[in-house]
């Protein structure tokens, strides 16, 4: 067997199995787990195509989620309009969202974007937390939105089941990495490289690094804006502090990060690795060691910052290739 | 007016210990250009040491100090030895090194949830506290008795500090440092020691900082949080590295935050603040004093 038969082969044999895990994994409570880590990885890849390819570190991710969530519940609530289309107006908003706040921030130095974006997410917090009416839309403040459960159907992106989210999120999962890496293989990927990594050089050789950019942040704040819909028809309430929350920014940071930044394989694997301990750890020991997965958070991102600064995919990769040549040299002898 | 020159002046007190949990933040940044995410938690350990100081000793709260300024010194000395030097090491070359703002977010995680798990989430206060809830009756005006003693402490550290950067050896070693590391090394200064001892001096600022908030203040494992994002807003309002601005800008912060609700709810005296960060970091990132560093 070639070595590209057998990476055919892995990558058919991983989409068997994940589309046809839900055939055996009856209990909704883990097939829930599992549509929360597809949205983590999703989140995580959308941030990545900014804060991996663009070389910055945005922490306010959480405001263009809850733009996505609130755009769309607003509009079928008090409208009747499918979440389907309230994903292409969420997301529309929030890369509009996205390109006003990137335009001053993108000058700035790593610290100082990073804060800038905090408080970009934080005041969208507050914002929400305190408008009841927006116009005529109605925000209901800090105690959220509720979707009736009525006209379940795809026609709403509401489900009984959790089946359907869970490929739901699985196709948007398969969509948001073949995009990634079509960028990463186009100009704007090699362009978006060269300026996260040497600005000035990028600039010299004619790269319009800012614009660049500004594209970045307004795809990836369309993408995680699409996430806040999936994840407001799944658990049909949303509140400010559930969907613009600095927690859920964070967290999106910091699973890319572990996985590692600017790699495409990175996110999900961070979200692979990660999503489970602080699920598990959560059910098991949630009740007599609060906050457990946190610390195990914690002491991960160090000891990776410190002993692997571009993530957990480089020694996964290396062992990866490792194992492919194990596997895929015996063969090519007997032939 | 009179209800407004209350708040003022409550305001004042107030931001001045705002300015107190900043100050740490700004010594740092001034010396390791890197933000110290887990501030706040250091802030909540500062406040943990002197809740049990307090209490299992029954003295007034401000002779904590005895206690928690060496203690935290020697935790935040050790803490950058430890966890923060090898990043410095691996990243030589990088003046403002992202990976240690992620690393200190990974100990903010860890600090607060292992207090969680230690102590429990619930909110302590001192019993039998000679300052809680005191106050000073002056012309109608009823001033906060624990914020005016906060105030003290916080201009007394500002100033003390000072005076450490301005007239003593070490001092001149850290400000040399934070100029340009790699003359000060050449120069026989060990750049990796003067990081520790300003690491050093900025936690035991939080942990001063927590002393003044225990008596008024609950003391619970998120509580830094809520210092914590209002710590970086005060340290860019008055100038990243800037001692006097971190006092100015906390006062500023404390002044919206008190004055602000007779025009408006509350809650949005929140958004006011975020608003005017972002301004000055759009406008005029170097701070509203216009002062780069003033040591």
């Amino acid at each position: 067997m070639t070595r590209e038969n057998f990476q055919k082969l892995s990558a058919a044999l991983l989409l068997i199995v994940s589309f046809g895990l839900p055939l055996v994994l009856r209990s909704p409570t883990y097939l829930h787990i599992l549509i929360l880590l597809y949205l983590y990885a999703y989140l995580t890849t959308s941030w990545n195509l900014v804060g991996g390819f663009a070389g910055v570190l945005p922490l306010g991710h959480a405001a263009f989620f809850g733009i996505g969530a609130y755009t769309s519940t607003v509009l079928f609530l008090q409208y009747g309009i499918s979440p389907w289309i309230g994903m292409v107006l969420g997301g529309i908003m929030a890369s509009i969202v996205g390109v006003i706040i990137g335009l001053p921030t993108f000058k700035m130095r790593g610290a100082y974007f990073a804060l800038a974006t905090i408080a970009f997410g934080e005041g969208m917090r507050v914002m929400v937390e305190n408008i009841d009416y927006l116009g005529p839309f109605n925000l209901n403040g800090p105690r959220g939105l509720q979707i009736p459960p009525l006209n379940v159907g795809l026609a709403n992106l509401m489900f009984v089941n959790k089946e359907p989210y869970y490929y739901i999120i699985l196709i948007m999962l398969i969509a948001v990495l073949m995009l990634t890496y079509t960028i990463s293989c186009s100009k704007l990927g090699y362009y978006l490289n060269a300026g996260g990594e040497e600005p000035e050089a990028a600039k010299a050789l004619g790269v319009n690094v800012a614009r660049c950019k500004l594209i970045a942040m307004a795809m990836s704040s369309f993408l995680t804006a699409l996430a806040g819909v999936f994840y407001a028809q799944l658990t049909l309430f949303i509140h400010p502090k559930s969907v613009i929350s600095l927690d859920l920014s964070f967290e999106i940071a910091f699973i890319a990060l572990i996985g590692g930044r600017g790699s495409i394989a990175g996110p999900v694997l961070g979200a692979l690795l990660l999503r489970p301990v602080s699920d598990f750890s959560r059910i098991y020991f949630g009740h007599i060691l609060p906050g457990l997965h946190l610390i195990i958070f914690g002491t991960v991102l160090i000891l990776v910052m410190i002993f692997q600064p571009r993530g957990l995919q480089e020694p996964l990769t290396k062992a990866y290739h490792r194992l492919l040549d194990r596997l895929t040299e015996k063969p090519t002898e007997k032939e | 007016m009179w209800f407004i020159a209350e708040d003022l002046i409550n305001g004042i007190l107030m931001g001045a210990i705002y300015g107190l949990t900043a100050l740490g933040l700004t010594v740092i940044f001034g010396v390791l250009k890197v933000i110290n995410f887990a501030h706040g938690s250091l802030l909540m350990v500062g406040m943990f040491v002197a809740y049990w100081a307090v209490t299992l000793s029954g003295l007034h709260p401000y002779l904590a100090l005895i206690l928690v300024i060496p203690i935290m010194f020697f935790f935040g000395y050790y803490l950058q030895d430890i966890v923060i030097k090898p990043i410095f090491k691996a990243e030589k070359d990088v003046r403002e090194p992202i990976t240690v703002i992620i690393v200190t977010t990974g100990l903010w995680y860890i600090l607060d949830n292992l207090t969680l798990l230690i102590f429990g989430p619930q909110y302590r206060n001192i019993q039998d506290n000679p300052l809680r809830g005191k106050m000073l009756e002056i012309g109608g005006m009823f001033i906060s008795v624990p914020k005016l003693w906060g105030f003290s402490a916080a201009i007394l550290t500002a100033l003390a500090i000072y005076w450490f950067l301005q007239r003593t050896r070490m001092g001149r070693a850290i400000r040399a440092t934070s100029l340009d590391r790699d003359a000060a090394s050449l120069m026989g200064i060990k750049q990796y020691k003067v990081y520790n001892i300003a690491f050093g001096i900025g936690t035991a600022a939080a942990g001063i900082a927590g002393v003044t908030l225990v008596p008024f203040y609950n003391v619970f494992p998120s509580v830094g949080v809520l210092f914590d994002i209002k710590g970086f807003i005060i340290v860019v309002l008055g100038g990243l590295g800037s001692i006097s601005g971190a006092i100015l800008g906390g006062m500023i912060i404390g002044v919206i935050e008190s004055v602000g609700p007779q025009f408006m709810t509350a809650t949005w005296t929140e958004g006011i603040v975020y608003a005017l960060f972002l301004l000055v970091l759009f406008v005029k990132p170097s701070g509203l004093f216009g002062v780069r560093y003033d040591w």
